[in-house]
């Protein structure tokens, strides 16, 4: 019976199209949004995962950076530099703000870096300096080229002015981007000299940071110590938490355009074979026969569909860079297991009502001409 | 009753082997009504029917007689509302509605008026798929039909689509069908219906063949006049009943079927009746014979011109 299903399907090349088509652009909205999130989600850790810290300290209950704050007394990096394990620590200035470039803003990671900071600093620099010195600042390329400026022009960050005397890649996510400035001007704007928002630790090589992290809270109080992955996650689990509403409508949008379109050709594609089903029906195949044939068909669709939505997911991915926006998609396996799984939903559910249709087929109707 | 199978240049070859499901199907005393109250109609009233393994049975009719409602009884594709329709030992009309599927696929071959192939199978397919329904695998299926369909002269037209296939060659796809899974009846719904004169004869001569070679029963229900000359007894069923029952004989010359009551020609011959369709046919009959026989004993009788 699946040759039948196959036959069928491939028989009118319209249908198919539409189907397929449909079927894919619906997977596709729910692909396509999911990549984009993910795409986010690893943008938005990028200046966490490229800091070259393997242990972050912040002030205690202070978990991840976005639209966090974190004071932690500028005596603590000393405390924590003794500590068991601990090769070298940077301590940053971080706050969430604007950097204005020819009336452009454009919102940013504003992170305040020490002189020869060993980390914390931008990881690609494609031209001018890698660590701002007092007056500088080093902002992403895409930004310095949206805003028509570039190495040697002034941008307002905190309100102040400051040189460009850096370009960064890689720096810049969909929302924000990450600009630095001396440690010096960003506690100077501050007001407040004697605090610091994370230190940034280093473990001597072979250690484990897990258990630096884990000595650091026993011997340091008020602070709170994690490995990188584990910050990294926490700062996802913030922007997931802010998303999922958005996803999840977006998904289930497209699952009811997907399930729509389904329902509604393989309603029609069954409709159309009706006579013909009534023949197998009378020749002695029984409705398990024919069910098995309507699932298949819808099943064939959908496993089309998701194919081509993931082939235009895909090309979309490897397009919108080229753009020059700084959206980036990235195609998670969970993301795909999940579209897997809401495809086979549309598949059954689509299938529901013709296979009803064809419960109720009387297989003497094809002596009736019917 | 006279079983001679009627010879032709033209005849189509049919499968060379015996059903070795061979039946007989008895109807008794079968009503099958439909609505109930003041909107009850009776479409088939009591009636009653024996068709024996090997014997073609003509039902013939107006329309709304209660033809189509009759053959999808025997057919097991409608309980009856009274009476039993069995076949050999199984009392079809008892039977649990989940065990019919089983039963129409191994026990009956159905061909209808329009073919009713299913337009997106090739030819093979068609067939093939009546087999694997039955528990055949995929290639042993497809064996069975390709050489039943060989067999039926449609060796290259295999993997055509129906739509490509002429009236003639769909139906003989149908009839393959209808044989691939060996069935004791054969149960045909105008056959010859969407057929031109030529292919129409070729068809019936097939279901003769199939019917007498074979040993299978052979039940059709049709306007054709013209599947008088194959069947064994012609039935006239109207208003839900039969009303008259004509018996046919086979020409010894030329092998066509003619009804007795009405045959052109008539001899007899050592106690024994021949019926002809002409009475061209009885004088070369009579010809052969005087050869054979010395002195005229022959008693003729004329029949109607």
């Amino acid at each position: 019976m699946i040759l039948v299903a196959f036959r069928n399907l491939f028989q009118n090349k319209i249908r198919l199209v539409i189907s397929v088509g449909g079927v894919a652009l619906a997977l596709l909205l729910i692909l396509a949004l999911d990549a984009v999130f993910s795409g986010v989600e690893q943008q938005v850790t990028a200046y966490i995962d490229y800091s070259g810290a393997d242990v972050f300290v912040s002030q205690e209950g202070v978990r991840n950076m976005h639209m966090a704050s974190s004071a932690l007394s500028a005596s603590v990096a000393s405390k924590v530099k003794a500590v068991s394990g601990v090769a070298s620590v940077t301590p940053i200035l971080y706050v969430t703000n604007v950097v204005v470039a020819d009336e452009e803003r454009n919102l940013a990671y504003i992170i305040g870096l020490p002189p020869n900071a060993a980390m914390g600093g931008p990881w690609r620099v494609v031209a001018g300096e890698r660590i701002p010195s007092d007056g500088e600042a080093i902002i992403d390329a895409g930004v310095a080229e949206k805003s028509g400026i570039g190495l040697g022009d002034e941008v307002k960050i905190l309100g102040e002015e400051f040189t460009v005397a850096g370009l960064s890649d890689g720096t810049a996510t969909l929302i924000n981007s990450v600009a630095f400035i001396s440690k010096r001007d960003f506690a100077k704007l501050r007001g407040d000299p004697g605090t610091v928002s994370y230190l940034l630790v280093k473990v001597e090589p072979g250690g484990s940071p897990e258990r630096v992290a884990a000595r650091i809270e026993a011997q340091v109080s008020e602070v709170t110590a994690q490995t990188r992955p584990a910050f990294a996650a926490q700062e996802r689990r913030v922007i997931k938490d802010m998303s999922t509403d958005v996803i999840a409508i977006m998904n289930l949008t497209g699952f009811l355009i997907g399930m729509a379109v389904m329902a509604l050709t393989v309603y029609t594609a069954t409709l159309s074979r009706r006579a013909e089903y009534g023949v197998l029906k009378a020749l002695g195949a029984r409705n398990g026969h024919l069910y098995r044939t309507v699932l298949a068909q819808a099943l064939i669709s959908v496993a089309l569909g998701f194919g081509l939505g993931l082939a235009f997911t895909l090309l979309l991915a490897a397009i919108v860079p080229q753009l020059g926006t700084n959206l980036s998609l990235l195609i998670s396996g969970a993301s795909l297991v999940k579209v897997s799984l809401v495809s086979l939903v549309i598949a059954a559910f689509s299938a529901i009502l013709p296979i009803r249709q064809i419960a109720g087929l009387d297989p003497a109707m094809v002596f009736r001409g019917k | 009753m006279e079983s001679q199978i009627p010879r032709s240049k033209s005849q189509l070859p049919i499968p060379d082997y015996q059903s070795s499901n061979s039946a007989t199907l008895k109807v008794d005393r079968v009503t099958k009504r439909y609505g109930s109250g003041a909107t009850e109609v009776t479409a088939v009233q009591e009636v009653s029917l024996t068709v024996a393994a090997g014997e073609i049975v003509l039902i013939r009719g107006p329309s709304g007689s209660g033809k189509t409602t009759l053959l999808s009884m025997l057919g097991a594709l409608l309980k009856p509302t009274e009476g039993t329709i069995r076949l050999d030992g199984t009392t079809l009309s008892e039977l649990a509605e989940n065990r019919l599927p089983d039963i129409r696929l191994r026990q009956f071959g159905f061909i209808f008026q329009d073919f009713n192939l299913l337009s997106a199978l090739t030819a093979l397919e068609n067939v093939a798929l009546v087999a694997a329904l039955a528990g055949a695998k995929g290639k042993e299926a497809r064996k069975r039909a390709a050489g039943l369909m060989t067999d039926l002269g449609l060796k290259e037209r295999l993997n055509f689509l129906p739509e490509k296939l002429s009236g003639g060659e769909k139906q003989r796809v149908a009839i393959a069908r209808a044989l691939v899974n060996d069935p004791a009846i054969i149960l045909a719904d105008e056959p010859t219906a969407n057929l031109d004169s030529k292919i129409g004869h070729e068809i019936m001569r097939l279901l003769r063949r199939i019917a007498k070679e074979q040993n299978r029963s052979v039940v059709i229900v049709s306007h054709d006049q013209r599947i008088k000359d194959i069947a064994d007894r012609v039935l006239w069923l109207e208003d839900g009943q039969f009303k008259e029952m004509v018996t046919m004989a086979t020409d010894p010359v030329c092998g066509m079927a003619v009804e007795r009551e009405k045959a052109a020609a008539q001899l007899e011959l050592d106690g024994v009746t021949y019926y002809f369709c002409s009475r061209g046919c009885r004088a070369e009959f009579e010809a052969e014979r005087r050869g054979q026989v010395v002195g005229d004993r022959l008693t003729l009788q004329v029949g109607r011109p």
